[in-house]
């Protein structure tokens, strides 16, 4: 059988059965494909076993370029290119120079983390989503297992799911 | 319920609420939504407004600020086409009107990302059924305020790229990092690009409900691709969950460097009254002042349009009018401040300039400023006002001009009459100097119009993420 | 049509009317286009045009590879002394009516752009005036005829020369009406106008009337002149409403010597004392060091009161003077004139000849003929005769004239008796005016032969006996006019032409007066090349005055309790005869600082008597009710206006001189009475002003009057305080730091820049500065300043680089700030000249976000107008607010008729070429003349020398009559401001030893490039 192409999907009605569900199936040696909310579910990243999102490592390095860029236009421009006699000041004056570079750190900062949090989550105007349940993005919490991915048969996930709080347990198979 | 939580309970309101600001986790709370949503019906209630056809006062609204928008554009296409002599200035008072509403309208854009940026740190949840038209109002206002500094200059044509240190055919041609304009530049081009992200990031699952909600091939298109096709992932959940909150962390020093930076327009000059080195917290103070104020003009507005009422609660206003109540009062403090450092230099001019403004000829703005800045917030101490929809709306107005006036102070009075008298002069505003204000006003309402028709109005996802925890059905 | 076409000469080929250039002068491509080759003249041939154009779009994408050529087209046959690009200086005489300088001419590529003073004649003191300065956008003004008219309708000078010797021949008596001619080749051109024509009576009359003092003199005297007179030898000086320094006589000359006695320094600590009796606040009055406010009507007495004063001392007669209102600072004045007998001199501007007798008498007592003023060295400049010219209208009117000759004047618009004149004209057969435009009189006249413009023309001048000037053309004919001596040749039937007139005039009298040279020619070129020729004084005058008894009789008039009127001249205006000048009509008045208005000036108590409540810029019209006539004008209430008197300027009102000065104020000349033969400015009786409820706008460029005490502008003292010691009156501020109160200077963030080679620097003498505001108008036609008109004024918008800021001292007490706003009725005057400071550490500079704006290494802020986008920033940020801002496009914007220099095709060659004509939207300041300055380098450079002294200098500078400005650099030791500011190498720069030295708010540290010295009182008190 291929693999990502035929789901059982157990959906929950609210975030803490869907908790306690996560719990139940991954005890009950289900491989969950993946979680499906309306909204962010505190405790689910632990739940799936997720490690915390690296993004702010990118951002910091992302702010250093900032940084960096500003000081070398400032200086490049100001001091070294051609340097001018603007009101007695220093060819140097480096106190008007903390605006600009504060602003650009940031900027870069947030350009950065948010592009590649776009790339990374593959989120793209053009994209086009895999909708395993259009309830997903009003009320419902879907539970995704890929049927390829499990050694156990469907009837067996299907019982794990039914048992572990999943108001529906359906088929979803994309071709 | 825990034991402490009952003991709590027994106490005054008033009490509680310290405490529910202190930690917003505490169980005990009075509901954040009301009526007994479930997390369906938010969806319902918003995502309707989107969907059905437009109200007839929506079509009233927009009809309106969009005819000020067209009339008032005459004046600009004057300004454009004449010169800035269309507008009131001379050789002492370069700038009035102009300048006074950038720094008015930046000001009101602070509220939006600090709402959602400092209260999302703060762990504050009652931020969330207002961050979504706060930011949009943010974005608005910003490009409101852009305008000025693009329109009041003598070559707006050149003016708007030569500002930017672009590389040029007129050799080593570099801009002038040492002027506070240039800082400018970076400040608000930076501001508004990064709540942009921030407003947008938000709005991105609310696309993708839209989307799935949709009945019509176009809605679909449209909503798929601003939805970035989002699937609600946990994995995306969890990172987008650590965006947002670095997001915050950038956009919170960033509030409040953008006024900070403006005020050093003044600060950093020479002019008796501009040169104060109390400038920047004051006029941080002060833009979040008149943005809570310009917040709730608009939703109370919005609130009472959409029924958002079980949303938008009386807490909520409740709350931003203290903190109208606190900032207005820092205003007022640095006021008096002004006048003490003044009198403490023991420079002429700087005396003179300070006693000008309360006493010269324009004495009656300063008297407006004092009154609508200081005085009328107040008025919030008395819970029956600060709980009272129709009051709370009219000081809502009245601090925004309060807040005009103030920027026309600093600008206007300090520049009458500084430090040479042969050069004192007066201002008086000419047609232009409204009209272009009007057209701000037109381009401001007409986005937000626009925004409230066909944007989600209220941050659902985040909503129902605390319907469960607050809804009063749950809570029984 | 033909003429209107000529009237901009395309280079020189056209003004050598070269027949190759004449031949396609009038096509709309110069150079020959084939295009027209085999269909010479007639009409269009669009078809060979559109073959010619499908070739060259062929040919142009054939050769598309290859990058065009472009040609500079030169001269077709290049005048040797014509170099594009330099300039040529040409030293001449400007003549105005009665109003003379002795000038240098500045031309580029053949067009005069600038007037700069002649420093080698003894009667310019090296400065002009500002009507000189302005002079030359007059010669471009549109509205000069450009061809003679006959009955209103252009004609030949042919024909014309014609119809006016039928004329004249079959006239009978033919009156010769001018101004007073000081110009012998003139006067002998006249003569053989006379020789032909029998009939001719002269009759000379002055807009403002010397006549009683002229007779005065003829009795005391025996001769009918003006004394010449030298105020840099007095010590004591009292006038009595002269406004010598303003408009009297050769005023700019006046202010040097004046000026001369006002300066100050470290061996020289002795100051003449200016006293003042008069009624309206004059540039005189508000220089002086005791100023009496009087009626008009007092001024006799108090010049009889004078008399007697001094006669008691001296045990002459006195004279029945009658009792003054105020006689402390008359008796105060007599001891100190009797104390300097023979440096003393005491002038009035009274027309009466009894009073103008007693002033020569006072002179003669104190022994000043010969020395503070000398009759032998007669000023020719005023010989108007009052009763002559009454007489000539009244027989005007009875028809006793057969033809009138109107020589470059205006009677019918500035003389009080225009009216009748006007009727006169009606009755004579044959009149002519001369004038260069259709002025009031001109518009009169059966026939119209057109003056050249003084800058188009031959002439000579003898404004002061013995001292002789040259007038030299420095540009052709602009229009088809001619100069009306030629005219007058020509109806003499001399066709001589009249360059060769004065040549031999000049060989017959001025050679033959001298012994250096002995070739005439040789002795012409030198006189040209100077502009100059003076004989040498002859001495022993003194005796011949000691001998002069003056008999003296006074009857003293009694004073009414009515209003008085006195009028007078403005600094700006003057006369009237330059009204169509815009660069004059927006000169600020030297006192009220108003413009493109006149208006009545009256005390604070009277605009109070009159219930006159006056607003920022606003105030209310009256009507101003004079024997009979009446005009509605506005009302100005001016501080040390004499009670009881109001004062109204003349010059305004023109009805006829052109768009610009058309209706601009109301006309004061019919106001003028004459009594006792007599021409008076001063109308003591039947004056009556009623206030109108009808609001009006006065346009001032500066609306707050006092200095508010701030010692930081504005530092003044008292000589007695400034002997004691140098630095009275300075302020010296301190900055509080952790370790002690510090000078500013020392007080800084940075290290500041060093300027090796040049540092250009200024110094304002705030003693000597009288405030005529010559430099104001200098500067403007140096910098293609433009003019903005009324309305923009009234928007505070005017575009002046420098200014002359005017500070009245107020009576309040220190403290009370809103009283400190209102001038005291008797105030101290102050005037401080304000260009850009071009500060070190300029403000301005930091704020450009473009950095448009910016230092050189000579020390000058430089504004680079291409940059700028016009934040106006710097503006704001700058603490003199001396930049300016183009609010809208001045040039070539019919919104801006004011401004011909940039409006019209023909005013635009005044336009300096080598100052850019500011774009809207950019800001723009004084540049320290760095044009100048960039030139003065290359000349010493292409000499490979360092510039000397001098050589290098602003315009504003160059113009001023009084030496108040001094630009310099200030890295050259031996230079003038050097020495003056005492300047010594310190570890920090520059510093400046000179302890009246003072740099304007130097609290704020902006060190600035411009030095004022204080301002020294000569007065036992300061009541400021």
């Amino acid at each position: 059988m291929e693999s990502d192409k035929n789901f059982v999907l157990g959906v929950y009605d609210d975030e803490d059965l869907l908790l306690k569900g996560i719990k139940d199936v991954r005890e009950g040696g289900v491989k969950i494909h993946e979680v499906y909310s309306p909204f962010p579910v505190h405790g689910i990243e632990a739940a799936l076993g997720y490690k915390t999102s690296r993004l702010s490592v990118a951002a910091f390095l992302f702010g250093i370029t900032g940084t960096c860029l500003a000081l070398t236009l400032q200086i490049g421009t100001m001091t070294v290119d051609w340097p001018m006699i603007v009101g007695g000041k220093d060819f140097f004056p480096f106190p008007t120079f903390i605006p600009v570079t504060f602003e650009l750190t940031v900027l870069l900062a947030a350009f950065g983390m948010v592009g590649t949090f776009f790339t990374v989550s593959n989120l793209k105007p053009w994209g086009k989503p895999r909708i395993f349940d259009l309830r997903i993005t009003d009320d419902k919490h879907v539970m995704a297992v890929d049927l390829a991915k499990n050694g156990m048969s469907e009837e067996e996930i299907k019982k794990v799911l039914q048992a572990s709080g999943a108001s529906e347990v359906n088929n979803k198979n994309f071709v | 319920m825990s034991g402490t939580s009952l003991r709590l309970e027994i106490k005054k309101n008033q009490t509680l609420k310290k405490i529910q600001i202190m930690h917003a986790e505490s169980v005990v709370r009075r509901p954040l939504v009301t009526g007994g949503k479930t997390v369906h019906d938010i969806t319902n209630d918003i995502c309707s407004r989107v969907e059905e056809k437009p109200s007839k006062s929506w079509l009233l609204a927009i009809t309106l600020s969009l005819s000020v928008l067209i009339i008032a554009g005459y004046y600009v296409y004057r300004l454009l086409w004449h010169g800035i002599g269309e507008w009131g200035l001379n050789k002492t008072v370069g700038w009035a009107w102009d300048i006074t509403n950038f720094v008015w309208w930046v000001g009101i854009g602070h509220a939006g990302t600090l709402i959602s940026a400092i209260l999302l740190l703060f762990r504050q949840r009652w931020r969330m059924a207002i961050n979504r038209a706060a930011e949009a109002m943010t974005i608005f206002a910003v490009i409101c305020a852009a305008m000025f500094p693009v329109l009041h200059m003598g070559r707006p044509w050149l003016g708007a790229y030569w500002a930017l240190p672009l590389p040029n055919t007129f050799g080593s041609l570099w801009v002038n990092f040492n002027s506070p304009l240039l800082w400018d530049v970076f400040a608000i081009s930076t501001y508004f690009s990064v709540s942009l992200v921030f407003w947008y990031i938000g709005l991105i699952p609310d696309f993708a409900t839209i989307r799935d909600r949709a009945t019509t091939k176009i809605r679909k298109a449209i909503y798929g691709a601003l939805s970035f096709g989002w699937d609600g992932a946990s994995k995306t959940w969890s990172r987008y969950e650590t965006v947002s909150l670095v997001l915050a962390g950038l956009a919170t020093p960033l509030v409040l460097s953008v006024h900070t930076i403006v005020s050093m327009d003044f600060a950093t000059s020479v002019i008796p009254g501009w040169h104060t080195t109390i400038f920047p917290p004051y006029f941080v103070a002060g833009a979040i002042f008149s943005g809570f104020a310009m917040v709730l003009t608009l939703l109370l507005v919005t609130r009472r349009v959409y029924k958002l009422e079980d949303y938008i609660t009386i807490q909520h206003i409740e709350l931003m009018n203290i903190v109208i109540t606190i900032t207005g009062s820092i205003v007022g403090v640095a006021y008096i401040t002004e006048f003490f450092i003044a009198s403490y230099s023991g420079v002429e001019a700087e005396q003179y300039a300070f006693l000008n403004r309360a006493f010269g000829p324009y004495w009656w703005a300063y008297a407006a400023m004092m009154t609508c800045n200081v005085i009328s917030p107040q008025l919030f101490w008395f819970k029956s006002i600060r709980t009272n929809i129709a009051s709370t709306f009219v000081i809502s107005i009245i601090v925004n001009i309060g807040m005009w006036f103030e920027r026309f102070v600093i600008i206007v009075t300090s520049l009458h009459r500084d430090f040479v008298p042969s050069s004192w002069a007066m201002f008086y505003p000419k047609p232009a100097d409204i009209g272009v204000y009007m057209f701000t006003f037109g381009l401001f309402f007409t986005a937000f119009f626009l925004f409230a028709k066909f944007f989600p109005v209220i941050n659902m996802a985040e909503v129902k993420s605390i319907v469960k925890a607050t809804s009063e059905k749950t809570d029984k | 049509m033909k003429n209107n076409k000529k009237q901009y000469w395309k280079g020189l080929e056209e003004l050598t009317k070269n027949p190759e250039f004449e031949k396609y002068a009038d096509k709309e491509f110069a150079e020959h286009l084939p295009i027209n080759e085999e269909s010479e003249g007639d009409g269009t041939n669009r078809r060979d045009f559109l073959k010619m154009m499908g070739f060259g779009i062929a040919a142009a994408s054939l050769a598309a590879c290859e990058a065009p050529i472009r040609k500079a087209i030169p001269y077709l046959n290049k005048p040797i002394d014509v170099d594009p690009g330099v300039p040529n200086y040409y030293a001449s005489t400007y003549l105005n009516g009665n109003d003379f300088a002795s000038i240098v001419v500045k031309t580029r590529e053949g067009r005069p752009i600038k007037i700069e003073p002649n420093t080698l004649s003894s009667l310019s003191g090296g400065g002009t005036s500002a009507q000189a300065q302005a002079s030359v956008l007059s010669l471009y003004d549109k509205e000069r005829l450009s061809a003679p008219q006959m009955d209103g309708k252009e004609t030949t000078w042919g024909d014309l020369d014609k119809a006016v010797s039928a004329n004249l021949a079959s006239a009978g008596r033919i009156a010769f009406v001018s101004n007073s001619i000081f110009s012998p080749s003139t006067q002998a051109a006249i003569d053989t106008l006379k020789a032909k024509y029998a009939g001719i009576e002269e009759i000379t009359y002055d807009q403002v009337s010397f006549s009683g003092t002229l007779s005065a003199n003829e009795k005391s005297f025996g001769k009918r002149v003006l004394p010449s007179y030298d105020f840099s030898k007095a010590k004591t000086i009292v006038t009595f409403g002269a406004d010598f320094l303003g408009e009297w006589l050769n005023h700019s000359l006046h202010n040097k010597q004046f000026a001369t006695t006002r300066k100050l320094g470290p061996n020289k600590k002795e100051m003449s004392r200016l006293y003042a009796f008069e009624s309206n606040l004059s540039l005189t009055g508000s220089n002086a060091d005791y100023r009496t406010r009087i009626k008009a009507s007092q001024q006799g007495m108090y010049v009889a009161n004078l008399y007697n004063a001094i006669a008691k001392k001296a045990g002459a007669a006195t004279v029945n003077a009658g009792t003054i209102e105020d006689s402390a600072n008359l008796t105060k004045a007599a001891n100190e004139l009797w104390a300097n007998k023979g440096k003393s001199l005491v002038v009035s501007g009274s027309n009466e000849e009894q009073v103008q007798v007693l002033v020569n008498a006072i002179n003669n007592l104190l022994g000043n003929y010969g020395t503070t003023l000398d009759i032998n060295s007669s000023d020719y400049t005023r010989k108007g005769d009052d009763k002559k010219m009454v007489n000539f209208v009244k027989d005007l009117k009875s028809g006793s004239f057969g033809a009138v000759i109107f020589f470059n004047c205006n009677p019918v618009y500035d003389h009080a008796m225009g009216k009748d004149m006007e009727e006169g004209l009606k009755k004579v057969k044959f009149s002519i005016s001369t004038s260069d435009r259709k002025d009031e009189t001109a518009s009169l006249v059966k026939a119209i032969a057109p003056d050249n413009h003084y800058l188009e023309s031959w002439n000579d001048a003898e404004p002061v006996s013995g001292k002789f000037l040259l007038t030299q053309p420095t540009i052709s004919n602009l229009f088809n006019t001619r100069q009306a001596q030629q005219s007058f040749l020509a109806w003499a039937g001399n066709d001589a032409t009249y360059f060769d007139f004065i040549k031999e005039n000049w060989k017959n009298t001025n050679f033959t007066a001298q012994s250096d040279e002995s070739n005439f020619e040789t002795f012409w070129d030198k006189c040209l090349y100077d502009g100059v020729f003076e004989v040498k004084a002859t001495e022993n005058t003194e005796a011949a005055q000691e001998a002069v008894e003056i008999a003296v009789d006074y009857k003293a008039s009694a004073t009414g309790s009515g209003d008085e009127l006195v009028i007078y001249a403005t600094g700006a205006l003057g006369n009237g005869s330059q009204a169509n000048n815009p660069w004059l009509q927006e000169m600020p008045d030297p006192i009220t600082k108003a413009v493109w208005d006149n208006y009545l000036t009256v005390s604070r108590d009277k605009a109070d008597k009159l219930g006159l409540v006056v607003g920022d810029m606003s105030t209310k019209l009256a009507n101003l009710t004079v024997n009979g006539k009446t005009i509605t004008i506005p009302v100005m209430i001016q501080p040390g206006q004499a009670e009881g008197t109001v004062g109204l300027a003349i010059g305004y009102g023109r009805t006829s001189a052109g768009k610009v000065a058309n209706g601009v104020g109301q006309n004061a000349y019919p106001f003028i009475s004459y009594a006792g033969g007599f021409q008076n400015m001063a109308i003591t009786s039947g004056v009556k002003i009623e206030l109108t409820s009808e609001e009006y706008r006065i346009a001032q460029t500066q609306t707050h009057h006092t200095y508010m005490n701030r010692s930081s502008v504005v530092q003044e003292s008292i000589l007695s305080e400034y002997q004691k010691n140098p630095s009275a009156g300075r302020a010296f501020p301190m900055i509080s730091t952790y370790h002690g109160k510090e000078k500013p200077g020392n007080v800084s963030l940075w290290e500041g820049h060093k300027y090796p080679n040049h540092h250009w620097g200024m110094i304002v003498d705030m003693n000597s500065c009288t405030g005529c505001g010559a430099c104001t108008v200098s500067c403007q036609a140096e910098n293609n300043v433009p003019v903005v008109g009324k309305a923009e004024v009234l928007n505070r918008r005017e575009m002046a680089w420098l200014r002359i800021d005017r500070y009245y001292s107020s009576d309040a007490p220190e403290g009370d700030l809103n009283a400190m706003e209102i001038a005291a009725d008797q105030p101290e005057v102050t005037f401080q000249p304000m260009m850009c400071q071009q500060c070190n550490n300029a403000p301005c500079e930091t704020v450009c976000p473009v950095a448009a704006t910016n230092h050189s290494t000579e020390g000058l802020n430089q504004m680079a107008y291409n940059r700028c986008i016009g934040t106006r920033y710097c503006a704001n940020n700058c603490p003199y607010k001396v930049r300016r801002f183009n609010w809208f496009k001045y040039h070539d914007n019919s919104q801006f008729p004011e401004n011909t220099s940039m409006n019209n095709d023909l005013g635009k060659m005044v336009l300096n070429p080598d100052v850019t004509v500011r774009a809207r939207g950019v800001m723009e300041k004084c540049s320290f003349c760095v044009q100048r300055v960039q030139y003065g380098k290359l000349e010493a450079k292409k000499e490979g020398r360092r510039p000397i002294d001098g050589e290098i200098t602003s315009a504003c500078a160059t113009a001023c009559p009084s030496e108040a400005l001094v630009f310099g650099d200030m890295k050259d030791p031996n230079s003038k401001i050097s020495k003056m500011l005492r300047l010594k190498d310190g570890e920090n720069g520059l510093e400046v030893k000179e302890e009246r030295a003072y740099n304007m708010l130097e609290e704020i540290n902006v060190k600035p490039n411009v030095w004022y010295l204080t301002k020294i009182r000569n007065k036992e008190e300061s009541n400021a």
